[in-house]
């Protein structure tokens, strides 16, 4: 409680302060409507906005499993041979400084206006970077003592890989996740703005803010922002679950 | 049969390199089974190295190494011998039996079997009731009696131990000491002990195998024989007897008993 206690309070100060400014101000709606404004319209809207960010979540979603498993394969192939990962990382490091949002028009030219193909693809090409860079890490950070057991052990290098070398890197990977879960969201909604189907957050953005219906637009930034929440918390849950030695350490 | 023979062993690290080092030189040793042999020296002398090519974890440069009447490498893949080294080297991710477990799980002991087995060591160690928490949830001396019980969960002849008790405070290590020797008699295990302690590899030991530096030798034997290995024998005029020859030999004034 004491945890959650100060950000409630700072959040709602600056909700406050922020509709104050607006109503005292007199800023024109649309350089900044009022959180109220956005607030009813985030009501009215609920419908589209929940459908909107349904379309736009399933596209993260599947970038997002995609270019994580993607990148968990590549990794493991990169830490079992040194060549692979010598050359693969400079490789990362370059394509990753791309902006790869600015690759959805030429993306979008080549499926159908109608294909979602193009965005997932975004998506998974910006989660693939950080979730191969972590693991990659976690792979090659192996305690010596560990190795040396599992030699006296008479291990295979496939026994090694399972039962120590992945559950070793699974922090590592999760660092990479969760990373990856916001950037899988924001890759989704803004490759939107490029074309192709309107049925998503992006596109309604972009619409609204066509038709000078700003608040309308803010409401479905709000959902952009919450879908993006809900993949953060998601994978947190996920990372509790899937390491239990640690969260038990906590409680 | 004995134990473990070490016959003419010599091993030299980056051989034909400027940074060229011979750890050990034409080293014998022999322990027989049920024997408890500890081997002492100062920081570089080759212990440790020793305890290596016992384990098979490097080769010799000349000589044989021969466990439980194989060579060491066979030995290892058979799993003839358990280890612990000074840091626990727990697996985190694993509870406390399931980290007893993992030698059995490699050796394809069926599930049943290997959770019986890990919970009968866990009890030998006194650590029954922490079978289900995790590594990180224990103390250092609770962790290294864990990993005592994951190195004699396959029961092997032979234990090898590199400074187990080295990182523990007096009392733990004394306290470990004894249920060692306890295990170690009610098993039969031969043992191979590195030890920076003099009157640890006393009190633990049958013989305490003196060695010294550059080159690494064995520069003395030290049978160790007392009536019995409790608290009364750490004060016994015995003890400190051996303890006396034990640190002569270590400065290399040849041993009087």
């Amino acid at each position: 409680m004491k945890r959650i206690l100060p950000p409630v309070i700072v959040g709602i100060a600056a909700i406050v302060a922020w509709q104050l400014t607006v109503t005292l101000g007199r800023i024109a709606p649309f350089i900044l409507p009022a959180p109220s404004a956005i607030w009813d319209e985030l009501v009215e809207q609920k419908q589209n906005v929940w459908e909107a960010a349904l379309a736009s979540g399933e596209n993260a979603l599947i970038g997002l499993i995609g270019g994580s498993v993607a990148g968990v394969l590549v990794a493991m192939v990169a830490s079992r041979f040194r060549p692979i990962a010598e050359i693969s990382i400079p490789f990362a490091a370059v394509v990753s400084a791309l902006p790869i949002i600015a690759l959805a028009p030429i993306l979008n030219n080549m499926f159908e206006s109608t294909s979602s193909i193009p965005r997932r693809l975004v998506a998974a090409i910006i989660v693939f970077f950080p979730v191969f860079l972590n693991t990659l890490r976690g792979l090659r950070e192996v305690d010596p003592i560990h190795q040396e057991l599992m030699h006296t052990y008479a291990a295979s290098g496939w026994t090694f890989a399972t039962k120590v070398r992945l559950p070793g890197a699974l922090p590592y990977v999760f660092t990479g996740l969760r990373q990856a879960s916001s950037l899988a969201v924001i890759a989704a909604v803004v490759a939107e703005y490029f074309g192709g189907l309107q049925n998503g957050l992006g596109s309604r953005i972009t619409s609204a803010a066509a038709f000078t219906a700003y608040p309308r637009a803010w409401a479905f930034v709000l959902g952009a922002c919450l879908l993006g929440l809900v993949f953060y918390l998601t994978t947190l849950l996920l990372e509790r679950l899937a390491m239990p030695w640690r969260s038990r350490l906590i409680a | 049969m004995s134990a473990v023979v070490v016959d003419k062993v010599t091993k030299v690290f980056n051989q034909g390199r400027s940074d060229e080092v011979t750890a050990l030189s034409e080293v014998e040793l022999t322990v027989g089974d049920g024997e408890f042999v500890s081997l002492i020296g100062p920081s570089g002398c080759g212990k440790s190295t020793l305890l290596r090519l016992i384990a098979d974890l490097i080769e010799p440069t000349a000589g044989t190494v021969t466990v439980a009447g194989k060579n060491a490498g066979q030995a290892r893949r058979d799993q003839d011998y358990g280890i612990a080294f000074q840091q626990a080297g727990l697996f985190e991710w694993r509870t406390v039996r399931r980290n007893v477990e993992l030698p059995l799980e490699l050796r394809g002991m069926g599930k049943t079997d290997r959770k019986t087995r890990a919970e009968e060591m866990l009890e030998l160690v006194g650590l029954a009731e922490f079978a289900g928490h995790y590594p990180a949830q224990l103390s250092g001396g609770m962790q290294q009696r864990v990993a005592i019980a994951r190195a004699l969960a396959v029961q092997p002849p032979l234990l090898l131990m590199d400074e187990p008790f080295g990182a523990l405070d007096e009392m733990t290590r004394e306290r470990l000491q004894t249920e060692l020797l306890g295990i170690c008699a009610k098993t039969g295990t031969s043992t191979v002990f590195v030890t920076h302690s003099i009157s640890e590899a006393v009190f633990l030991s049958n013989r305490v195998v003196v060695m010294s530096a550059r080159p690494g030798r064995i520069t003395a034997s030290v049978a160790v024989d007392l009536p019995a290995r409790d608290e009364a024998a750490r004060q016994s005029e015995k003890y400190f007897e051996h303890v006396t020859a034990v640190r002569q030999a270590l400065r290399g004034v040849p041993a009087s008993l």
